[in-house]
């Protein structure tokens, strides 16, 4: 009976699931975080207030998210995944219709004293409903094309909505982060390059959809030196401040280039610039590495995952935590054109920290359930003892 | 339980769980571990990508911070926040006047921790400096911080007053001004430092590591090769010509064709470099090297000199000018129409589309495409300035393409790209890299050059030139005292779809004296519309040439040009030499050093 006592699978009480939370992966995500406040604390020239404080609430708030997700029961959330993709789409579409418009965006809506940012809880809700979908998908099907027409809408629909708002660059990540799961499923790599060819043909198509702001900053980072004093100045002056800071830094609250003003919106998306003018190339570089450290981690924990569902969903998030990083520092270092993506986890913001720990707190519930099984068809759990 | 029953439970296993099969299970011998596997090479390519992805960030990061930035972090370590002083190197023109230079000043900042009335001693401060917003600062004043900025670059008077006031926390710092005597002159050329003196566009952007850094504050000025007093009567010409012919615009160049070097450089509408935060993007705009636009005609004189010098066209040739030229469905005529057989002079000199078009074809594409590489006409121009631009031309060179390339269209070049081949057709057949900086008389003359054409293919060009200027299109140029050769070029814009037919760029360039040429001149007009003494003609012959005449016949005295010999238009075969240009040249600084 050896063989079927291998599946046997028991209902983990909460204390268990408690003691088997990753404090490890906790651990790494505080490292940026605590680094974040620190900057934040510089930014403000040494004070605690507007900024650290605030983020410091925010973190608080989301790790108690994080912990409450992480031992959430597996099969609840299997349940909910398409419940949450479409309650964030009905969010985008009320958005749409009641939102705050803020510097020409319709992106906010409000909820008491709350601001929420639907485009950005659209990212995990549709990573949850594209790693249930492939779940229940039979490995033999994934060759054929017809699997994916339900999955394309499944992006389509929320990038076209964030794209309205209009935003750009959170658009492009949700493409991004969706492609990168039909990847991780396993769809042949030749229906990944027509579809390539495919959205480089769309593009012209987007371009008369964007607004005159956004075309001058694509333009802009071909040549960000042709229009020094407009739109090609922040990325100029951001390069000076990287240039600037030399290998040790110049030390907290030194950052000349940060702290004259000649950088604005330090705090929230150039922040980066900030820590590497201050804390130099070796400061720079080793946030880059525990970056990689969170996401190599996170990934890892997906593979462990004995569900599809479990994997798509942490390989998932961590793709999107990636891209958010790759995508901010990029874009300060004018490798990319400036789009509005915060650097995780230390930009100033609770949108995308909020987002951040729920990502968090799934990948932690993968780890939790690693051995945890669940049938393509989401009622059929395994028999529970041996016949 | 029997093996059958755990047969059969397997089976349901099968189809229920493929996906998460494990080596305990076997499934189809094939599929038990692909997923699996999938998964993990997928996993292993994704990693790669990512870890690609960071290289690239780091590299990047290495760059930035290292590498490019040699002397900006030598600066930038030796001054913090609270001490940041930078200067600049002067820059002076070809007879050292100055270009730009640096104003010490005091700028007032505020250490908020030391303020002891900040209300009071605002309202103090407002009573010398009245721009300053009270509000703003007493918020940023309490909100604490240890360095805030009030004013910069204060006035001696200013600072004396404030300090009178005896005001603790408020401090100054010396800064350098960066100052441009000229103000509107040279501002595209020059370009500008901004409020932290560090430059932002032009020579000051691109030499920014010649003339900032500890290395260089007592270095020698930065010599160019412009010259203010050329550069005024282009300035001068062209904003005159802009305003009769109600031009949108217009740029001009002087070159020495000898050297590369660029005597003046301008583009209208310009704006005053000290005054350089109320430009418009339109003022900040550098038509003469960052613009590109057809320039029509003014390409026949490339065509000519390929054709004659690549021995397939002979002189003597001539072509069917009678009707235009259909090609596929399109028509190619002419502006000035001769309704008959044309020479290669003629079709010079009178312009013609439909012969040039002929001759290109007997040339043939990949000569032509080749040639005008040759020429730098297909890549941007490096010069000292960041502003350059990248000349459009077909991605495909089909026979429809050589025919107009031929007479100027469907290729879009720079006005510099223009006078820099230019200069090539009547120096001799040299090209050479033009340049701002000013070259040595004694290292850098006979700066090496890439031979193009043939010296007898460039006497001959001249000669069609100075027939171009006295029997043809670009009449108008005529000046006394010197001869004049050169083409015209009006060329209608693009738009979506075809062409403008109002709305032209008219182009001239003149070498003179055209029987030994020194210097090369550029005219562009961006739409000019014609008036009555144009017979409300916008065409090149009509708006750009005179004014290209009446620039040459001012700075031909100036630059110490001798009077060109009447009727002796061409001694043969005249090997191109400059002596008695030096000889003047030499006496003018003799004397130029005497009453300074």
């Amino acid at each position: 009976m050896s063989l079927a006592g291998k599946h046997i699978q028991r209902d983990l009480n909460f204390i268990e699931r408690v003691f088997k939370i990753n404090w490890v992966f906790i651990f790494l995500i505080c490292c940026p975080a605590s680094l974040g406040f620190l900057m934040l604390y510089s930014a403000a020239d040494g004070n605690i207030e507007p900024w650290a404080k605030a983020q410091m609430i925010r973190f608080g708030i989301g790790f108690f998210l994080m912990l409450g997700i992480a031992i959430l029961d597996f099969r609840i959330l299997l349940k909910l995944a398409y419940w949450f993709y479409g309650a964030s789409i009905i969010l985008l579409i009320a958005v749409e219709l009641l939102g705050d418009t803020a510097m020409g965006a319709t992106r906010w809506i409000s909820i008491g004293q709350v601001q929420l940012q639907p485009s950005e809880l659209m990212k995990i809700g549709l990573i949850l409903g594209l790693a249930k979908y492939f779940h229940g998908i039979n490995f033999e099907d994934i060759g054929r094309l017809r699997v994916y027409i339900i999955p394309f809408f499944l992006i389509l629909l929320p990038a076209g909505l964030v794209l309205k708002q209009p935003d750009l660059g959170t658009a492009i990540l949700l493409i991004l982060a969706g492609s990168s799961i039909f990847f991780l499923a396993g769809i042949r790599i030749w229906k990944m390059a027509i579809a390539l060819c495919l959205v480089i043909g769309i593009v012209p198509v987007i371009w008369q959809f964007l607004r005159d702001y956004q075309k001058v900053r694509v333009l802009n980072f071909l040549d960000p030196e042709s229009d020094a004093l407009g739109a090609g100045y922040h990325i100029l002056q951001s390069k000076i401040a990287l240039g600037s800071g030399g290998i040790f830094g110049k030390g907290l609250m030194q950052g000349s280039q940060t702290h004259l003003n000649f950088l604005p919106e330090k705090q929230t998306d150039f922040i980066f610039t900030m820590l590497a003018e201050e804390l130099g190339l070796v400061g720079a570089l080793g946030v880059i590495f525990l970056y990689m450290l969170i996401i190599s981690y996170g990934m890892f924990i997906g593979l462990k995952s004995s569900t599809q569902f479990g994997k798509l969903l942490a390989m998932g998030i961590m793709v999107t935590f990636f891209l958010y990083v790759f995508v901010n520092i990029s874009m300060v270092m004018g490798i990319l054109p400036v789009v509005g993506v915060p650097l995780p986890l230390i930009s100033y913001g609770g949108s995308a920290m909020l987002t951040l720990m729920l990502g968090f707190g799934l990948v932690l519930n993968v780890w939790v359930n690693r051995e945890f099984r669940i049938g393509r068809r989401p009622n059929s759990i395994l028999p529970h003892s041996n016949i | 339980m029997t093996d059958l029953s755990v047969k059969s439970w397997k089976k349901q296993r099968n189809e229920e769980e493929s996906l998460n099969s494990q080596e305990g299970l076997k499934l189809g011998k094939n599929n038990a571990k692909k997923p699996l596997e999938l998964a993990r090479t997928r996993l292993i390519v994704a990693g790669f990508i990512f870890t690609a992805c960071f290289l690239v960030l780091g590299t990047r990061l290495l760059d930035l911070s290292l590498i490019g930035t040699d002397t900006e972090s030598v600066t930038s370590r030796n001054y913090t926040a609270a001490e940041m002083t930078l200067a600049r190197r002067d820059i002076v023109d070809r007879n050292n006047i100055v270009l730009a230079t640096n104003l010490p000043t005091d700028s007032l900042f505020v250490e908020p921790k030391e303020v002891l009335e900040p209300e009071k001693s605002l309202a103090k401060i407002k009573t010398v400096l009245p721009r300053i917003n009270i509000n703003s600062l007493l918020s940023v004043i309490n909100s604490g911080g240890s360095f805030h900025w009030i004013a910069r670059n204060l006035t001696p008077e200013q600072v004396w007053q404030i300090n009178n006031l005896g005001l603790p926390g408020f401090k100054f710092i010396k800064e350098e001004k960066r100052v441009y005597p000229h103000g509107s002159l040279f501002a595209h050329a020059l370009g500008f430092a901004g409020v932290d003196n560090r430059g932002l566009t032009g020579i000051e952007a691109s030499l920014d590591n010649r003339l900032t850094g500890v290395a260089n504050v007592n270095a020698e000025p930065l010599k160019t090769s412009l010259d203010v007093r050329v550069q005024h009567a282009l300035t001068l010409e062209l904003s005159e010509a802009m305003a009769s012919f109600k031009a949108k615009g217009a740029s001009g160049l002087v070159i020495d064709v000898h050297t590369g070097e660029l005597i003046a450089m301008a583009s209208l509408p310009s704006f005053d470099l000290n005054l350089y935060k109320e430009s418009s993007a339109n003022e900040r705009f550098n038509r003469a090297t960052l613009g590109v636009y057809e320039l029509g005609s003014v390409f026949k004189a490339f065509n000519t000199a390929l054709a004659l010098d690549s021995g397939l066209v002979k002189i003597e040739d001539s072509y069917d000018a009678t009707k235009p030229l259909k090609v596929s469905r399109y028509f190619i005529r002419d502006d000035h129409p001769e309704n008959r057989w044309l020479t290669v002079p003629e079709i010079f000199i009178h312009s013609s589309n439909i012969g040039s078009a002929q001759i290109a074809m007997d040339i043939g594409s990949e000569r032509q495409r080749k040639f005008l590489s040759q020429l730098g006409m297909l890549e941007p121009i490096k010069l000292e300035i960041p502003e350059s631009g990248r000349p459009l031309s077909p991605s495909k060179w089909r026979d429809i393409n050589t025919m107009t390339v031929a007479y100027g269209h469907g290729i879009a070049v720079t006005p510099l790209h223009a006078i820099n081949g230019f200069a090539a057709m009547v120096n001799g057949g040299i090209k050479r890299q033009p340049t701002l900086l000013y070259q040595d008389e004694i290292h850098n003359r006979n700066i090496s050059g890439k031979r193009v054409i043939g010296a007898d293919t460039s006497l001959t060009m001249r000669k069609l030139m100075y027939r171009a200027v006295t029997e043809g299109t670009g009449s108008n140029a005529q000046v006394e005292g010197y001869l004049v050769g050169g083409k015209t070029g009006t060329a209608e814009k693009a738009k979506a779809g075809g062409y403008e037919r109002k709305a032209v760029i008219s182009t001239f360039i003149a070498a003179f004296p055209i029987e030994n040429p020194l210097y090369a001149v550029l005219v562009s007009l961006d739409e000019p519309r014609g008036n009555k003494h144009t017979h409300n003609y916008a065409g090149a012959g009509w708006t750009a040439a005179p004014a290209t005449g009446r620039i040459i016949s001012k700075i031909g005295p100036l630059l110490g040009v001798p009077p060109s010999t009447a009727n002796i238009a061409f001694p043969a075969e005249q090997k191109i030499t400059r002596p008695i240009k030096n000889i003047i040249r030499t006496e003018f600084r003799r004397s130029e050093s005497a009453t300074f």
